[in-house]
């Protein structure tokens, strides 16, 4: 009949079991206490965490050492120190901290089996964290005690083995020294083994491997070949896991020994595995993605091969079935390797635009995790560099604008740097109108940042305004400069760093372009954007700086004579007595530089100063006694023919030498 | 001046090319780039009456290192219609690495484009080296001439029904001396040889000027 099931008793509170362990016991009669710890923190990160507060991790390593615990006491507390040690940072340090690695490794010679699988075990998953001491394997002993794991016959040490050599193996003597000891031979037997010594084994001889292409070539030698043949099989094996370390110990070898895989038939094997695996559930699913994205990296070909294998159409499937649902961690893998796509090639951004991947990631934008909004930004900057869909105004939608100005108000400064990136392709947009990033708010923000006193942001707003203002109608050209202020523009432009200098510079320019420009920007009573600009151009100014600036000064000597008179009184001496090679006659040093932009720059400037249609005969004569004219005479044998046929207009325009007909000019390049 | 494309990532090299042997700079021109307006007409006369569109054009993108560029182009006191009409284009550069003077599509064969190319003046020195293969190994970085393939892509204005055709394509050929353009006009359905005849414009009174982006 029916009876009562036995009740189980409740759980004993953990204050409780930890003082147990402060009894100074250490026989049997802690077995039931340590068992009990064990089963409650296994998989629970909230027991563990406060075990760890009562201090309950030194008292167990305690007994790893202590000559009076009996067997099944030192097994039980191993396997606990283990426990603690699984998935919980607090935990790895604090068995660091209690100094079990030692204790435990001592345990690797006990007589007692089932010890030594215990603290084998303990030790493999203590190797697993980052916090794990490296093993420096130039060390003599080290290797010695490395080598006797590997001959071990247990397979738990033997595992144990290969998780140090892939936890510690990081430099290139290392890893040639091990593979001189005939670790790598060692580590190729156990790829027959069980499937976790299959797997530790992947993961060391990726690490030995890994940019070593000495190392990597004594691999696909190892057994005539067979070593690498089997590897090629472990890509197919039931498991997921094993099929992922298999790609990466290949990507490894390929990226070390690229030769051995010039066939493109293992790349796209590599490419459509990993494309399955991303389907695959847990860590192996969340990483798959980063591998291949490893595996493509920058190459051109590659990208070619990833795209013919419609890698772009599955990665899309796989965020439009579930993007509401995926881990962050492999929703930031996906994102990156369609970034990566989209970084190098033109038809690799018009497939991605054509599979309508903008509007399938303008939520992500949004999401709650701060890398998956990065890796979002980083697919927009990438597919954005498509000059082709800037100019169909492909990116200009309110849709795309407005998440990405809220990022620059994001509280991580990643990602308020990658949305800055973004927006600073998507502000080229190449038709007129750059509507919606002009009524998002944007414009605010970004000059609000431009004053950051974090570096990087800085530059990166200071760009954006600049590309915001490329070819931008004169209104909105002015309401931009009337937000930034004339005073922080000439700011910028004196910065400490270059870079922006550099980009204040270009952004004076782009502002200046074009007509109708108002004084009350360019010309007021304390602060002058050209005086700014005329400073950085006398003094130590890099030549991106230059080019830019002589930009701005060419772009103000097209507008009218009072912005001519002012660029005049910028780039002359201020008195006919200097010499020419006077470090504030910078116009000469400018037109003999190695920079072909530079030169043209600055010809550029003296063309529009003495534009013949304009009263300039002064402007002329100011020139000529300053002997900038006659320094033409040199652009002849200009090596860039840009340069040559502006030095040549504006000699023909002041009778300095009659110019080279047309078919002279061919007759010289036919010869 | 030419626009500043900066872009973080290296350059990378494709499989197989021979990397000891460098290429040539592609062509380029100050006064080629975005931004630039040109102005002038385009003659559309046929056997029945002589008829010229005035045009303005204007280039929206440059990317020399690709041999791609674009632009609009407004076409004004079109009989059939009541308003300019605008097209959107993209262009080809003949640089010898992204394109050739064969194009290769179009309904244009070799001998069409020889035929339309030899109708600048500019080309007839080269003529003898791309007959065979379209000059694949000419080094343009240093002749005073851009050629180009500007194909209108669709009515920016209009509707597609307003009666005009942009199934043809143009031959262009730009003067780095002066900004000057002249284009024929190839379309096998339409009259041959029509003429583009384009003078760069100042943006400002007081001469040219410039603008500039870089991409990230």
């Amino acid at each position: 009949m029916p009876a009562t099931a036995a009740v189980a008793p409740p759980p004993t509170a953990p204050e409780q079991l930890a003082s147990r362990l402060s009894s100074g016991d250490s026989d049997e009669s802690l077995l039931p206490t340590l068992r009990e710890i064990k089963n409650q923190i296994i998989g629970n990160r909230t027991k563990k965490l406060l075990y760890l507060r009562l201090r309950a991790v030194p008292k167990i390593v305690a007994l790893l050492s202590s000559s009076s615990s009996p067997s099944p006491v030192i097994v039980q507390a191993a396997a606990a120190v283990g426990s603690f040690a699984c998935g919980v940072e607090e935990g790895v340090r604090a068995v660091l901290d209690a100094g079990a690695v030692p204790h435990l490794t001592v345990l690797l010679s006990h007589p007692d089996a089932k010890v030594v699988d215990s603290a084998a075990r303990s030790l493999r998953i203590i190797f697993q964290s980052k916090l794990a001491p490296k093993y420096d394997f130039l060390l003599e002993e080290n290797k010695t005690f490395l080598l006797s794991l590997l001959n071990s016959t247990n397979e738990n040490i033997t595992e144990l083995a290969a998780s140090i050599v892939a936890h510690s193996c990081e430099k290139p003597t290392e890893q040639t020294s091990l593979c001189d000891a005939g670790v790598v031979q060692k580590l190729v037997s156990l790829l027959g083994g069980s499937s976790n010594q299959r797997d530790t084994s992947l993961d060391a001889i990726s690490a030995i491997v890994k940019n070593n292409p000495e190392v990597a070539t004594k691999f696909v030698s190892i057994s005539n070949g067979k070593a690498f043949i089997s590897l090629m099989g472990l890509m197919q094996d039931r498991y997921p896991r094993t099929r992922l370390l298999a790609c990466v110990c290949l990507i490894s070898i390929e990226q070390a020994f690229p030769v051995y895989f010039q066939e493109m038939q293992i790349k796209t094997k590599l490419i459509l595995i990993l494309l399955d695996l991303i389907e695959e559930a847990g860590r192996v699913g969340d990483e798959a993605p980063f591998v291949l994205k490893g595996l493509i990296g920058e190459s051109e070909e590659l990208h070619r091969q990833a795209l013919s294998v419609t890698a772009a159409e599955r990665l899309c499937g796989y965020l439009r079935k579930g993007k509401a649902v995926l881990e962050a961690r492999r929703l930031d893998g996906i994102l990156l390797v369609l970034a990566e796509l989209g970084s190098k090639l033109e038809q690799s951004r018009a497939q991605l635009i054509e599979l309508q991947v903008p509007s399938l990631i303008i939520d992500l934008l949004k999401h709650d995790c701060a890398q998956v909004r990065v890796a979002a930004c980083h697919v927009i900057k990438n597919i954005s560099r498509s000059l082709k869909h800037l100019c169909a105004g492909r990116f200009g939608s309110e849709s795309i604008v407005m998440p990405l100005v809220q990022l620059l108000c994001d509280s991580s400064t990643s990602v308020q740097t990658a949305a800055l990136d973004a927006i600073c392709n998507v502000a080229v947009n190449l038709t007129t109108k750059k509507s919606a990033l002009l009524q998002s708010g944007g414009v605010s923000i970004l000059c609000q940042l431009a004053r950051s006193m974090h570096s990087e942001v800085q530059l990166k707003s200071v760009r954006a305004l600049r590309n915001l203002m490329f070819l931008l109608d004169r209104k909105d050209k002015d309401l931009i400069l009337t937000e930034l202020t004339v005073s922080t523009l000439t700011i910028l432009i004196s910065d400490p760093d270059p870079l922006v200098q550099e980009q204040a510079l270009a952004l004076a320019g782009n502002f200046v372009d074009g007509s109708g420009v108002s004084a009350k920007f360019i010309f007021s009573e304390d602060i002058s954007i050209i005086d700014a600009v005329s400073r950085q151009l006398k003094g130590e100014c890099s030549p991106g700086m230059c080019i830019q600036g002589m930009f701005f000064l060419a772009n103000m000597a097209a507008e009218n004579e009072l912005q001519k008179d002012a660029v005049m009184d910028c780039i002359l001496p201020t008195s006919l007595d200097l010499s020419i090679s006077h470090p504030n006659f910078f116009l000469v040093t400018f037109l003999q530089s190695k920079e072909r932009l530079l030169r043209l720059s600055t010809l550029w400037c003296l063309i529009n100063l003495v534009n013949p249609d304009q009263r300039n005969s002064f402007r002329v004569s100011a020139l000529q006694g300053a002997g900038i004219i006659s320094q033409l005479k040199t652009m002849v044998n200009d090596p860039c023919l840009d340069c040559k046929l502006r030095g040549f207009k504006l000699q023909l325009h002041h009778g300095i030498k009659m110019p080279p007909s047309k078919h002279q000019i061919e007759k010289t390049y036919l010869s | 001046m030419p626009v500043r494309v900066v872009e973080t990532t290296s350059p990378s090299h494709s499989s197989g090319q021979d990397l000891s042997s460098a290429q040539p700079s592609p062509p380029s021109c100050s006064l080629l780039c975005a931004g630039r307006s040109f102005c002038g007409t385009q003659n559309v006369s046929s056997l029945q009456k002589d008829e010229a569109w005035k045009v303005n054009v204007r280039i929206q993108g440059c990317d020399i290192e690709h041999g791609f560029l674009c632009g609009t182009m407004e076409a004004l006191n079109v009989p059939l219609a009541d308003t300019p009409v605008v097209t959107f284009w993209e262009g080809e550069i003949v640089d010898a690495k992204n394109h050739t003077f064969f194009t290769g599509k179009w309904e244009a064969t070799p001998e069409d484009d020889i035929r339309h190319w030899s109708k600048f003046p500019s080309f007839t020195p080269l003529l003898s080296q791309i007959e065979d293969d379209g000059g694949k190994s000419l080094d343009l970085s240093n002749y005073p001439y851009i050629f180009m393939r500007w194909k209108e892509q669709y009515f920016v204005n209009v509707g597609a029904d307003c009666g005009l055709t942009i199934a043809g394509f143009y031959y262009v050929c730009f003067s780095c001396t002066d900004g000057s353009i002249s284009g024929f006009y190839y379309d096998p359905n339409s009259s041959p040889f029509q003429k583009l005849e384009l003078k760069c414009m100042n943006a400002k009174p007081g001469g040219f000027s410039f603008s500039s982006y870089e991409l990230v």
